[in-house]
């Protein structure tokens, strides 16, 4: 009954799902959210603002009881990304309710971040730039791109492949599919996998609105994140931590354990043509979401809905429902893009959006594109708009395109 | 140079800082290994801190050197009676 996946290896089980991020602070908040379809941007006043940036607002995660996970001691060692990705996983493997004797070189953290530590460094640069003898000796520690996944590691002990993921905006797909595939070879029999990034800064975002990438909605914060809208100007920079965790499927249903649904298919691809902009037709991508669909031994015509990638930039919108028309011939199903709600977590984003995209999959209800009024691209794609969209209990396909060309497709099949 | 009571207030502060947890709770007898399991970057960043407030070159022995927290403070009040 529960079989092997049609790779020959073994099947892959979410069991437990832990969420930071500014639509909510544990999955079923977050769900609740993104159904309600409403903008969490907000304004930065006393701060973006004073300095004269061209940006006022973000999606910040909500305030929480940092001190219910983590000690005074690891806070201060530690910067605000892996601070939120220590805090997702935690709620992610009490959620999965883990057997206490797994051996630990089975067990893997496998995680993904676009910008990794270059806030914390950014910070120490203006603390510090022109005292470098005085620099926190944790500066290095602190600031690495490989922190939060080997943070994680000390944490549980988890002495298997430890692996952070760079695949910019798709790094938290990426590192959810690479999970899964050394479950399914068998390098792990767990992995506690997903993504994170917290680059609300100075530099960061106006270095992203320096290319004009950001919406300057800055009297309407929480309209300025609407994807596939006619009046979008470019995305939100959000922040957030989520993470899964991911074992056999069979040890899985062999301990009893809560599955919310497997990790079927994957795939990752490359542009190749530009440092920035998608390949405008879209072929790239649409060869992504075919191969992960193909991976998961389905065809297009059993995916349910679609979760976009969906950023609210004019160059992404237009070529990813290019894509989508590419993959679904003509015949697309429902499709929603919870960035309207959440912001651009970067990192964070395709873990988060895996979670949601499973949960909705498996309640049979597709959210409205939050700020969605008018699209030039409603011909291409079946945009969900206005009220949440039902739908039968089936597969969905999870886009993530990041800079460079990055394009990284989940397959995830709800249980039921 | 400071009285040993002020040395001691700084060592305990900064230690406490260093590794969050309160003043108080840091003592003549701790030992910071044993007690608190200190790592090598926390050492040093105490090291520094105390280099900074007591401007004092501060050997990385001398701060390994010290069984407990009293001896780290009677070796830094002889290192800062020391003609520089």
């Amino acid at each position: 009954m529960t079989g092997r996946h049609r790779s020959g290896g073994h099947r892959v089980a979410v069991t437990g799902i832990g969420v930071k991020s500014p639509a909510g602070n544990d999955l079923e908040e977050a769900y609740t959210t993104v159904l309600k379809a409403e903008g969490t941007a907000a304004s930065l006043a006393g701060w973006l603002v004073e300095q004269d940036h061209p940006v006022h607002f973000g999606c910040l995660v909500p305030p929480f009881d940092l001190e219910a996970y983590l000690t005074r001691r690891e806070t201060r060692q530690i910067d605000r990304t892996t601070q939120l990705l220590l805090c997702a996983a935690a709620d992610a493997v009490a959620d999965a309710r883990l057997p206490a004797d797994l051996p630990p070189e089975r067990v893997g953290a496998q995680i993904g971040t676009g910008i990794g530590g270059l806030p914390s460094m950014e910070a120490v640069t203006l603390s510090h730039g022109d005292r470098p003898r005085e620099m926190p000796v944790h500066t290095v520690p602190r600031t690495m791109a490989n922190s939060p996944a080997c943070r994680l590691a000390m944490r549980y002990g988890y002495q298997g492949a430890c692996t952070t993921y760079s695949s910019a905006c798709a790094s938290g797909t990426t590192a959810v599919g690479e999970a899964a595939r050394k479950i399914r070879y068998g390098e792990l029999d767990v992995a506690v996998a997903g993504g994170v990034d917290s680059a609300v800064t100075t530099v960061v975002v106006g270095a992203f609105a320096r290319m004009r990438a950001m919406s300057t909605r800055n009297a309407e914060p929480e309209l300025a994140s609407r994807p596939f809208d006619v009046d979008r100007d470019g995305f939100v920079m959000g922040e957030g931590a989520a993470v899964l965790v991911l074992e056999r499927m069979d040890s899985a249903r062999t301990r009893g354990a809560r599955v919310y649904g497997e990790i079927a298919g994957y795939a990752d691809t490359c542009d190749a043509s530009h440092i920035v902009a998608p390949r405008e037709d879209g072929e790239t991508a649409a060869r992504c979401m075919r191969q992960a669909i193909a991976d998961a031994g389905l065809r297009p015509a059993d995916i349910g809905h679609v979760n976009a990638h969906g950023t609210s930039t004019l160059l992404n919108d237009r070529a990813e429902a290019r894509a989508v028309d590419r993959c679904f011939a003509g015949q697309p199903p429902p499709l929603t893009a919870v960035k309207g709600v959440t912001g651009h977590l970067i990192g964070g984003s395709g873990a988060l959006e895996a979670a949601l995209a499973l949960l909705c999959a498996e309640r049979g209800l597709v959210p409205p594109i939050a700020n969605l009024r008018a699209s030039a691209e409603s011909d291409l794609v079946d945009l969900v708009v206005a009220a949440p969209r039902t739908v039968p209990t089936a597969p969905v396909l999870s886009n993530s395109f990041g800079f460079g060309g990055q394009n990284a497709c989940l397959v995830l099949v709800p249980e039921g | 140079m400071p009285s040993r009571e002020d040395l001691a207030l700084l060592v305990r502060t900064t230690v406490s800082d260093v590794l969050g947890t309160d003043a108080e709770d840091v003592h003549e007898r701790t030992s910071l290994v044993d007690d608190f399991g200190i790592d090598s970057l926390e050492l040093m960043e105490i090291g520094a801190r105390l280099e900074r407030a007591l401007k004092l070159r501060i050997a990385v022995e001398d701060l390994t050197s010290a069984r407990d927290v009293g001896e780290a403070i009677d070796l830094l009040r002889a290192r800062t009676a020391e003609p520089v």
